[in-house]
């Protein structure tokens, strides 16, 4: 079951993503008065084909609001409201709610669906549309069933503008009927829109044909009757609502139609036109379930048929057992140096020596393979900042124009959503500081549109992202003048600081420029914990400002990381890290429990012997007085030690990064990571020193290792 | 605030594969008129390294130890997050220790092999500008030379790029040009 819920989960994020990268091409279209009506049948492809799965998985809210953004995209389609910026927002609205209602779950009320609807009716009205549906008209089914897309689209137009609707019953003859058709829409060109006419059920006989009229007038009823009966005997009816609907009488005549699009029908029974065969206009509301494309959905279908999709977590276990497979390695690289050391194996060892360099070879290929699968393109946080871009532009009056490079640069999965909230703030500090307001923009000799830039590039093992505007900048004489109002920095120090350095005061806490807090930024909480976050992920943060001219941050990764759960443990004043898969549990150390066996000292837990070794005595460093210590009970196998530390510092997740090529030969460390404000821990290789441990006290004669 | 120095040395990011792995041989035979050089203290002792091996110069970050390296490693800082190891360069060329101070830098120097490695050295001097004929080759001074010294620099007072003159060298004095080639390498 939960399999299938995730496999949901992901379709359903994938077909968000798409639909937040048409919004935003939609958003540029609408800009730039170019809509394309392809791209909102996409996206509209894409909320119905959201809803459907998210009803068929039991997630009803989104199912629900996934529904109503549907209609209002149907209206889009059909043209009964027109693009604009607000109905963008009301749609970008809407895809961030269905973000929020796969993050939180199929059971949430996370996300008003009412409100949200609310919300469409009002853009609807306010576009000149509003919901109008076909089945509250007094009209007979088989009328609606062989309308036009297009004619019904003027009839939803007109019911929705609240034009009255008229059905007018004229007779012609049938060697007349062409004129005759001719000169009643001449007639009522000037009072009233002609929709459809059509052969009237059960009417006409002989030489003469009864044709119903359908049309659209605002006209006064008896003037309009006037007008069409001039030709001869016409018999004029209001269409009535079923509901009883306010409607305004706008005075807005609808445009006569087009010629051409209204081929003249034979008027006869026999050629009455036939159902439609494709792309019938949508059914009225309530049969909006049934799929009306199913192309779209196939299309969906096999766009991800090469592509598969894996939970990160099985990635996570293949590494680890990658890990095992790799401590298996040695051990058996172990035991070949011990058969080199018989003279009659020799010619065996080397055998075994030749496979088992194979055996690693093959693995690093398998390690390598692994991490390239967690390989994302930056594309789809890309998207999904360009989507904040446009909303926080929006909500602050300002133009911006984003321009991106580098979407496809692939970085670990994890570093991606890690990722995500440093480079909303930002983004979101760029747009509310640094790129001016149009009109001062344009003061300033810039055009009034800001440039927002968002480049990414591989660089050697890093990935290098860089977020530049084109705007304000930073003036530095203020940001050292609120360093020192903020005691960040003392008047001495600010005498002599570089401009760089003043930059980089933004990165200290408690730092923030502004004395108005804005709902967006200027809370000084921001970038301190920016660089902070980047830091943890292994990355570098660094700045470059011009007052004036722009500002622009450059952010440098690594391309991938291992992000382990650890436990922080102080040891002779040092802090160290013990990757917390290799820790059983951590206990307060009794030293009236610690008895001495052949020199070695042993606690008893729970009634096994547990041998103790105290890390500063195995690493020569200078002991400190303590009157607690801990012991960090780690196992590998069946096999435990207990490491005596002087203080635990909690558990945390950290990034290990590899210690430098001049350092590869010292054993026990697994790497050092970086534990933020310049302090680097070193990461306890805790199987190797366990092993060492151990194989110290079965073998105390052969020492510490061999080389 | 060691702004300067710090501006001029970095490395182009375009430029540091071409100065990987610089070798005594190729840089002095042949090589073109002027060298540059970053010239520096330890123990009183006038040395140099070329400029484009010099990445960086920082302040001293707090090291963290490595138990178990060797002894001329102080231990290892994260620079912009990635872990370098910290050399203490008076240990490397076997002088007495010397105190940590205000004016102690560390160099991060291209080591080759991929390798940046922070170099501690007691002050930072200057960059010189060196002729041809300013470069006595360490085959053609002789002796007992170690691997790692490419040669001396007896820069004239004329050739000197000093914009502050207060580290000026007299007449007299010599550089010890290293190659962080063989000086870094771990035999």
């Amino acid at each position: 079951m939960s399999d299938v819920h995730d496999e949901f989960l992901a379709e359903a994020q994938e077909i968000i993503e798409a639909l937040s990268r048409d919004l935003l091409f939609l958003d540029q279209a609408q800009k730039e008065g170019n809509v394309q009506p392809d791209l909102i049948n996409e996206v509209f492809r894409g909320v119905h084909t959201l809803k459907g799965i998210a009803g068929m998985f039991g997630f009803q809210t989104l199912s629900a609001m996934a529904h109503t953004l549907e209609d209002l995209l149907d209206d889009l389609r059909l043209g009964r409201v027109q693009l604009s910026q607000e109905v963008l927002d009301v749609l970008f609205e809407g895809v961030e709610g269905f973000q929020r209602l796969l993050g939180e779950g199929a059971d949430q009320e996370a996300v008003d669906v009412k409100d949200f609807a609310q919300s469409i009716e009002r853009v609807s009205k306010k576009s000149g549309g509003g919901r109008a549906t076909l089945e509250e008209l007094d009209l007979d089914e088989s009328v609606l069933a062989v309308l036009t897309e297009y004619e019904e689209h003027r009839l939803r137009t007109n019911v929705t503008q609240g034009t009255p609707l008229y059905r007018l019953r004229v007779r012609f003859s049938l060697t007349t009927i062409d004129s005759n058709l001719e000169e009643l829409k001449e007639r009522a060109k000037s009072i009233a829109e002609i929709i459809t006419y059509l052969p009237s059920v059960g009417g006409g006989d002989g030489d003469e044909i009864d044709l119903d009229v359908l049309l659209a007038s605002s006209a006064p009823a008896n003037e309009l009757g006037e007008v069409l009966a001039a030709g001869g005997e016409a018999e004029l009816e209001l269409i009535r609502r079923k509901g009883v609907r306010k409607t305004s009488h706008e005075a807005l005549v609808p445009p006569p139609i087009p010629i051409e699009s209204e081929p003249p029908r034979r008027p006869t029974p026999t050629s009455r036109p036939p159902a439609p065969v494709h792309t019938p206009a949508p059914p009225p509301k309530g049969a909006a379930g049934v799929p009306r494309d199913m192309s779209a959905d196939a299309l969906s279908l096999r766009s991800v048929a090469n592509t598969v999709r894996v939970d990160i977590r099985k990635l996570d276990h293949l590494m680890n057992v990658v890990g095992e497979l790799a401590i298996v390695r040695s051990a058996v690289a172990r035991i070949t140096e011990r058969i080199r050391s018989r003279d009659d194996l020799r010619q065996l060892a080397i055998e075994l020596h030749r496979v088992n360099r194979g055996f690693e070879r093959h693995l690093e290929e398998l390690q390598d393979g692994i991490l390239d699968v967690r390989m994302v393109p930056l594309g789809q946080l890309f998207d999904k900042l360009a989507r904040i871009i446009r909303q926080v532009a929006r909500e602050h009056d300002k133009e911006v124009r984003l321009l991106v490079t580098g979407a496809e640069t692939e970085v670990d999965k994890l570093i991606v959503e890690e990722l995500s909230d440093p480079l909303m703030h930002l983004i979101r500090n760029a747009i509310d500081h640094g790129i001016e307001s149009p009109k001062v923009r344009e003061l300033a000799g810039k055009g009034s549109e800001g440039i927002l830039s968002l480049n990414a590039y591989q660089k050697g093992n890093h990935v290098v992202l860089e977020i530049e505007d084109d705007g304000a900048g930073m003036n530095e004489e203020m940001l050292v003048q609120a360093a020192i109002r903020k005691g960040i920095i003392s008047r001495d120090a600010a005498e002599e600081i570089t401009s760089q350095d003043a930059l980089e005061l933004i990165f200290m806490p408690g730092f923030s420029t502004r004395s108005a807090i804005t709902d967006l930024s200027g809370r000084g909480v921001g970038m301190d914990v920016v660089k902070t976050n980047i830091n943890r992920l292994g990355g570098v943060v660094d700045v470059w400002s011009d007052h004036g001219s722009g500002t622009k941050f450059t952010i440098t990764l690594p391309v991938t990381l291992a992000i382990i759960s650890a436990l922080l443990v102080r040891v002779a004043g040092r802090d160290f890290a013990i990757p917390i898969t290799s820790v059983q549990e951590a206990i307060l150390l009794d030293r009236t429990a610690v008895r001495t066996v052949e020199g070695r000292e042993v606690i008893s837990l729970r009634g096994a012997t547990l041998p103790l070794c105290r890390l500063d005595h195995l690493f020569r460093l200078l002991p400190v007085q303590s009157d607690r210590r801990f012991v960090v009970v780690c196992a590998v196998g069946q096999r435990r030690v207990g490491f005596v530390v002087d203080g635990l510092d909690g558990q945390q997740d950290i990034v290990i990064k590899a210690l430098g090529k001049s350092l590869r030969d010292v054993r026990g460390f697994a790497g050092a990571t970086d534990l933020g404000d310049q302090r680097v821990a070193l990461v306890l290789d805790a199987p190797g020193l366990l092993e060492e441990v151990l194989r110290s006290q079965e073998l105390p004669s052969l020492g510490a290792e061999p080389s | 605030m060691s702004d300067d120095p710090k501006r001029q040395t970095i490395v182009p990011a375009g430029q540091s594969v071409a100065v990987r792995a610089p070798t005594s041989a190729s840089m002095l035979v042949g090589a073109p008129v002027v060298r540059e050089l970053l010239a520096f203290v330890i123990a009183d002792e006038t040395y140099a390294l070329p400029l484009r091996s010099v990445r960086e110069i920082l302040k001293v970050p707090p090291i963290t130890g490595v138990p178990r390296a060797p002894a001329d490693v102080l231990g290892i800082i994260s620079v912009r997050g990635r872990i370098t190891t910290v050399r203490d360069l008076r240990r490397v060329l076997k002088m007495p220790e010397g105190p940590t101070e205000k004016h102690t830098r560390v160099l991060l120097v291209e080591a080759g092999d991929d390798e940046v490695i922070g170099l501690l050295v007691d002050r930072v001097l200057q960059v010189y500008r060196l002729d041809e004929d300013e470069v006595e080759l360490a085959a053609v001074v002789g002796g007992d030379m170690s691997e790692h010294v490419m040669g001396v620099g007896r820069p004239r007072a004329t050739t000197k790029r000093d914009e502050d003159g207060d580290a000026a060298l007299g007449n007299e004095d010599i550089l010890v040009l290293l190659d962080p080639g063989p000086l870094l390498r771990r035999s």
